[in-house]
């Protein structure tokens, strides 16, 4: 569904080039849960910006359904680490402002708003805004609003690293749960995060870059029958093996 | 919680009567009575409601052919790459141009070409106040735009926002905050200047247009006291008005369009006197209304492809017209500059050599009134820091006296200190501080607002008093809130100059030596270009000079060693 060839990306740091992202190949299949694991500095936020077509790379191509990606991607939407929503507009305006940029009619963008709005457990805060909410349901919000589009692709970009342990065991519960509903159009999902224990509990694959510039260190299927719990045999095995291909 | 004495309520009484009974004994008890009488017949003053009116309208022109210039310069310059490294030192130096320095300007445009008819001065009346209310706005939209946090834009765009939507649900209202509280600045710096944009002069002759404005300069040019306080009043009174039925409204609403999700001190803090919404909820609430249902029906698709299509329009009418229009540009400001150099060429006259001398008695002076106003304001804002439920009533006075031109007051200022003391000499430092205090106050309180309390107490538990409390803590705590009113006040001031330094009263011109002085004779005795060109070299090289050598460092300096947060 979504091919990286040969990607590589550099950022100007006092007018000198520095590598960050190099030579990334990759095939992302539908269906597929996939987690990129790296630690801090090894460029995985800006290879989901890159996939996302928020970003051009600065070599390489990244394709979608064989199609070059050379803007953003409307085909898939992409949840924050920050959240990102705007302080100004209530939750129900946030969620259907993606609906309005691809001119979905106002009654369907609002029902449209209102089924997501409910399917995160949101229902009954359409009208409050963000900064009465608390971080977990601001990014139940933000999952709304990637999911209100239907995108066919889902990125996510550490969306639990701004949430206690709790809520965001209940948050990875609940993206497992949407993503394995096949009622619903999405069901390719590419994550970022730096906990190997959230990767391995989540994602079919885990692709582990190495640390600047980003290089891809290893690319493991996990096998482990779903549902998993972190008690599961062979999780703390794999969850070893990934931490010693980072360090 | 913290063991606090109320203020008996007949204090602020006594000191007012105890300072008007001093002033009566060092000025000579007629001079008191007589600006007495004028207060007191002043109601009866004819023409200054219209006066009020056409002030009004000139300022709300400006203001809004204000808000259109900014929003261009301001957007080129958070947008396009490099451009903020040419716009922004630009706006700076528009920014210490006092606005005398835009009368050339004025006159050619409207005045030469435009035939000088009534309309041709209103519109030059109009740009010089643009000019004093432009700049700080372009900041505000260039702050905004630039301070969007990354996620947020990226988010924006993840949803393939694009065009007017893009427009309108995150650049316009990431702007908010910023041009709320500048579009206040503005207008008061519009107020200020006013008393120097109403009336035009062309080397010999001078138009009057009617406003509050040209009343209180001519009033104080005639000495007539009863017209100068009555325009005083009008003045005040529209002021306040705004204030409250405006502004006051107005930045409780822009809290909603702030990144920082803080419900904290500063949402309580206006919650705690929170007026009833004069007015502005009623009058807004259809408008809104009507608005939010026009946007709602805007198709965007067809709304984007219009856009687009008259984008198109306008690239090819560019293709066609970039080579006159260009040409017309290059020329315009080829001769501008060349008239500018002309004017500057020696040999200069005897006047110039005085120059630098005027520059340093400026200088000297705005130190003077700065050290000062702080003399009040640094015990003033200690105390409140010691008094935390005081904050709240001293800033709104504090926000009252800075939405207050204090040009307004010159007048009485000068009616009463003339040839007193010193004479002009103090007038012109009590004219700086009027102007300069405020913000230093606003500031200040800002600054000791935000110590928070734990570390008072905490400061408290490790058994210092008071005294060593407000070194240790309230004093570092505030000093970069000290950096940013001074930068302002200072900015501010360096403009004021122009009417600090040159009063007429009575028919006699009362002057001391400073680049303000210069600027003045420059306009309104010699005519000299010569010396009015010089004199603005210098002033505007001065203020960027300083701001960039000593303010900016300052700030930089202080932000990084006296930051509570992190």
């Amino acid at each position: 569904m979504l091919a990286l060839r040969r990607v590589a990306k550099s950022f100007l740091d006092r007018a000198r080039p520095t590598p960050v992202l190099e030579n990334i190949s990759l095939d992302i299949p539908e269906h597929e849960f996939v987690c990129i694991v790296g630690p801090s500095g090894s460029g995985k936020s800006t290879l989901l910006r890159i996939m996302m077509g928020l970003t051009p790379p600065s070599s390489g191509e990244v394709l979608y359904r064989g199609q070059r990606v050379t803007s953003v991607n409307l085909h898939a939407a992409m949840v924050f680490q920050s959240f990102a929503l705007l302080p100004w507009l209530t939750v129900q305006a946030n969620v259907e402002l993606g609906l309005r940029a691809r001119d979905l009619p106002e009654e369907d963008a609002r029902k449209r708003a209102a089924f997501y709005l409910d399917r995160v457990g949101l229902d009954g805060y359409e009208e409050a805004y963000p900064m009465e909410l608390s971080g977990g349901m601001k990014q139940r919000a933000g999952l709304a609003r990637a999911l209100a589009v239907e995108p066919e692709l889902l990125f996510m970009d550490e969306p639990c690293a701004g949430l206690d342990a709790l809520t965001s065991a209940n948050l990875r519960e609940e993206v497992l749960t949407l993503w394995s509903d096949h009622a619903l159009p999405v069901n390719t999902v590419v994550m970022v995060t730096h906990i190997i224990e959230e990767a391995v509990l989540m994602a079919d694959r885990v692709v582990v870059l190495s640390s600047r510039p980003g290089r891809i260190a290893a690319d493991l299927q996990v096998k482990l029958p779903r549902p998993r719990s972190k008690r599961d045999e062979g999780f703390d095995e794999l969850v070893d093996s990934i931490f010693e291909r980072i360090v | 919680m913290s063991e606090e004495r109320t203020t008996p309520a007949w204090l602020p009484i006594l000191s007012g009567l105890v300072l008007v009974l001093f002033l009566g004994l060092v000025l000579g008890p007629e001079r008191v009575l007589h600006v007495a009488r004028g207060v007191a017949r002043a109601p009866r003053a004819p023409d200054l409601l219209p006066a009020a009116g056409w002030s009004m309208l000139r300022m709300t022109a400006s203001y809004l052919a204000s808000l259109l210039f900014a929003w261009a310069a301001g957007y080129y310059a958070a947008t396009r790459p490099g451009a903020a490294r040419v716009i922004l030192p630009l706006l700076d130096v528009g920014q210490s141009v006092p606005v005398l320095g835009f009368f050339p300007a004025a006159i050619y445009l409207f005045l030469t070409l435009l035939g000088g008819g009534r309309l041709s001065l209103e519109l030059a009346s109009i740009f010089l106040i643009f000019t004093c209310q432009v700049w700080n706005l372009a900041f505000a939209v260039y702050e905004g735009i630039s301070t969007i946090p990354a996620e947020t834009r990226a988010a924006a765009d993840s949803l393939g926002l694009r065009g007017v939507l893009r427009l309108r649900a995150l650049l316009l209202p990431a702007c908010i905050p910023s041009l709320v509280y500048n579009s206040m600045l503005s207008w008061t710096n519009g107020w200020y200047f006013l008393i120097a944009c109403e009336i035009i002069v062309t080397g010999k002759a001078e138009y009057d247009l009617p406003g509050l404005g040209s009343i209180l300069s001519r009033a104080l040019a005639r000495g007539d006291l009863m017209l100068a306080t009555g325009a005083l009043f009008t003045l005040v009174a529209l002021v306040i008005t705004i204030e409250f039925v405006l502004w006051r409204p107005m930045r409780v609403w822009s809290q909603r369009y702030r990144y920082d999700t803080m419900q904290g001190e500063e949402a309580e803090e206006e919650t705690a006197f929170r007026l009833p919404d004069l007015g502005i909820p009623t009058l807004l609430r259809p408008v809104r209304a009507l608005v939010h249902s026009l946007w709602e029906r805007l198709p965007i698709a067809a709304a984007n492809r219009a856009a687009a299509r008259s984008a198109a329009l306008a690239r090819a009418a560019w293709r066609w017209l970039r080579w006159p229009a260009g040409v017309a540009l290059v020329a315009g400001v080829g001769f501008g500059i060349a008239g500018i150099v002309r004017a500057m060429s020696p040999p200069w006259p005897r006047e110039a050599a005085a120059l630098p001398l005027a520059l340093l008695f400026s200088f000297l002076r705005i130190a003077a009134a700065y050290v000062l106003a702080l003399a009040w304001i640094l015990p003033l804002a200690l105390w409140a820091s010691d008094h935390p439920r005081q904050v709240r009533r001293l800033s709104l006075i504090a926000q009252i006296g800075a939405s207050i031109p204090a040009t307004a007051f010159f007048p009485v200022l000068v009616a009463l200190l003339v040839d007193r003391f010193g004479g002009m000499e103090i007038i012109s430092i009590a004219l700086a501080m009027t102007g300069m205090q405020w913000y230093l106050l606003f500031n200040l309180l800002g600054g000791v607002q935000r110590v928070p309390r734990d570390l008072h107490e905490s400061m408290r538990s490790l058994g210092l008093d008071r005294r060593q409390i407000h070194r240790k803590l309230v004093i570092p705590a505030c000093m970069p809130a000290l950096v940013t009113g001074s930068v302002v006040a200072w900015g501010g001031t360096w403009n004021a100059l122009i009417l600090s330094e040159y009063v007429v009263y009575r028919g006699r011109t009362y002057e001391v030596l400073g680049i303000g002085q210069m600027l003045n004779r420059a306009t309104f005795q010699t005519g000299s270009r010569t010396m009015l060109f010089l004199s603005i070299a210098l002033l505007v090289g001065t203020v960027v000079a300083f701001n960039r050598l000593v303010w900016d460092r300052l700030y930089r300096e202080v932000h990084a060693r006296y930051r509570l947060e992190g």
